[in-house]
């Protein structure tokens, strides 16, 4: 973020893509549970059930020959019975991640496929190494940051667009978000998320509040005034900061701007409940730090922060 | 005061809620305008508004504030409606204008945000 | 009860940015909150006093065109200078309270001004 300029929604994105530093065998489980291709699938269903997970590789000796899961045993009950081997039900096809693969690509990969796990292998050994789940990746991002959490919340927790606003690093945890200008029928839904997302992350309820507060009144200024732009949340340990960037109409005179009371919003702006000229000093008032850098013609770069 | 008395003095009408009526509202901020009401409204007040857009909604949740109140016959929009239900805020409506409302509220013993 | 508001503006203490001669000579009929102009424009009553945070000379047209007997500007808003020019033209008087609208009308409403509309 250091190096980003005021027409940056690019950089934003470039310098937020953190999630490219960490890789895949650095947020998978180690220890796989696997079952052999003559199990049962009644040794599936006892294993899965006291592990509980809802799929794991199977193994002939090293070779990974497929993958077998809950909806796998589900069809086995009902078209066949418990007694029949776990060759005849699994998977044969199974996309797997490379350990050294960034983490980015399993995020990208879950996405597409809609699997709920991938199993990890060695790029050279072609040997199975982890396995990887979405809690997995959630864990290890809430790790990053020492935040207590306990497994039952997460897993309660993962609704797939939250998961797909992840970003990541070693030591800090990114939520992107895309603003649409003049779209007032949203205007509200971005800082709405980010707000439940800080409340999942256990933040104290003052500071997200104070970051809601700010958040929204970015993302209506954006909205009302320009063609939309993005939201960064960037969470570390004892700090909070949002960088919102937009690409113009920018603002002529900053200091004017941020005095309480000044609005150039015109009257449909006030009759859809905006345009007090509070919002720049309101975000003032809730933040520790705010840099506002503009240019007419470019773009507008707000960024603050929250000590937590 | 408690919600079940605010909804008795302005007769307002129950459009959402998801709140005992026991729940006590401490302080209360009338305004159009969301950004002022950011600006000095506390956690657990009231709202009143003539603004029903999902706005309306988003400024609550933004502001820890659980109940919102249209004035003057104002019916918030479907999909306002709909964010409080998911947020499990309390929105109320009554026919009674702005200035009513803040009066009578006042003499019942609700305080407002410049007292504090 | 009826008011002058050269009563409203000493009981409220209120600060008067615009020429103070036609305070005494103003009766105030009534009260209106409001920051939308539209539903000003639409509910407002003749010689009602109008409580609103908004600053922009487009509400002393309001104010004109619906013969408000004057507008109390709140939060300690500073109106805009255009704004106070066109009220001095308009003979609308305009007078800021640092109260918030609500506790500006709760103080109103004390005073007997009230808005009985829709009750
Ligand atoms: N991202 C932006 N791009 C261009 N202009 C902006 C931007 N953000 C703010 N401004 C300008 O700064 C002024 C003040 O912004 P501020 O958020 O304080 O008030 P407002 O948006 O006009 O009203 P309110 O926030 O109370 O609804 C705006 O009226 C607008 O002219
Ligand atoms: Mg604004």
């Amino acid at each position: 973020m250091k190096d980003s300029n005021v027409n940056g929604t690019l950089q934003i994105a470039r310098t937020q893509e953190m999630i490219y530093e960490l890789r895949v065998q650095q947020a998978m489980t180690k220890q796989v549970i696997t079952v052999e291709p003559e199990n049962t699938m009644a040794d599936v269903s006892r294993v899965l059930g006291e592990n509980r997970h809802s799929g794991m590789p199977v193994m002939k000796g090293e070779e990974m020959v497929g993958i077998v899961s809950v909806e796998d045993l589900v069809r086995s009950f009902r078209e066949g019975n418990s007694s029949q081997p776990v060759k005849q039900w699994m998977s044969k096809n199974v996309t797997t991640l490379y350990a050294d693969e960034p983490l980015v690509h399993a995020v990208q990969k879950f996405e597409r496929h809609g699997y709920g796990r991938f199993p990890v292998i060695d790029r050279k050994t072609k040997r199975l190494v982890g396995i990887l789940t979405k809690v997995d990746i959630i864990r290890c991002l809430l790790q990053h940051l020492e935040i207590d959490f306990q497994d039952l919340e997460i897993r309660r927790y993962i609704p797939r667009e939250w998961f797909s606003e992840l970003d990541c690093d070693r030591a800090t945890l990114s939520l992107r978000y895309h603003i649409d200008g003049a779209n007032f029928e949203k205007a509200g839904e971005v800082s709405s998320k980010l707000k439940r997302n800080l409340q999942t992350l256990g933040l104290a309820p003052d500071v997200v509040r104070r970051i809601a507060i700010a958040s929204f009144e970015a993302e209506l200024n954006l909205v009302i005034f320009t063609e939309g732009g993005e939201l960064a949340a960037r969470v570390e340990p004892g700090r909070v900061t949002v960088t919102v960037v937009d690409n113009g109409p920018g603002i002529p005179d900053v200091e004017l701007a941020m005095q309480p009371g000044y609005s150039t919003a015109p009257d449909w702006v006030r009759e859809l409940g905006f345009g007090a000229g509070m919002g720049l000093p309101n975000i003032k008032n809730c933040t520790n730090e705010l840099k506002l850098e503009s240019k007419v013609g470019e773009g507008t770069k707000l960024q603050f922060t929250v000590f937590t | 005061m408690k919600l079940r008395e605010i909804i008795e003095t302005l007769q307002a009408t129950i459009v959402v809620n998801s709140h005992d009526q026991e729940m006590a509202v401490e302080l209360a901020c009338g305004s159009d305008l969301m950004s002022d009401v950011l600006s000095r409204l506390k956690p657990d007040a009231l709202l009143l508004t003539g603004l029903i857009t999902p706005q309306s909604v988003y400024t609550a949740e933004m502001a820890d504030v659980r109940v919102v109140c249209y004035v003057r016959g104002k019916k918030p929009e479907a999909e306002t409606v709909r964010l409080a239900e998911e947020r499990g805020l309390v929105l109320l409506s009554t026919t009674l204008p702005m200035y009513e409302s803040c009066g009578r509220l006042y003499r019942k013993g609700l305080k407002g945000v410049s007292e504090t | 009860m009826t008011r002058t508001l050269k009563e409203i503006v000493e009981a409220l203490k209120l600060a008067v940015s615009t020429r103070g001669d036609l305070l005494s000579s103003r009766t105030v009929t009534g009260g209106y909150a409001g920051d939308m102009l539209s539903d000003v424009l639409a509910h407002a009553r003749k010689g009602q006093v109008w409580v609103t945070l908004q600053t922009h000379t487009n509400i002393v047209a309001v104010a004109s065109s619906k013969e408000l007997c004057g507008i109390i500007v709140v939060n300690g808003r500073t109106p805009e200078a255009a704004t106070l020019q066109k009220a001095e033209q308009e003979h609308i008087p305009i007078l800021v309270s640092p109260l918030s609208s609500y506790d500006v009308v709760a103080r109103l409403c004390e005073l007997g001004v009230t808005n009985r509309e829709g009750v």
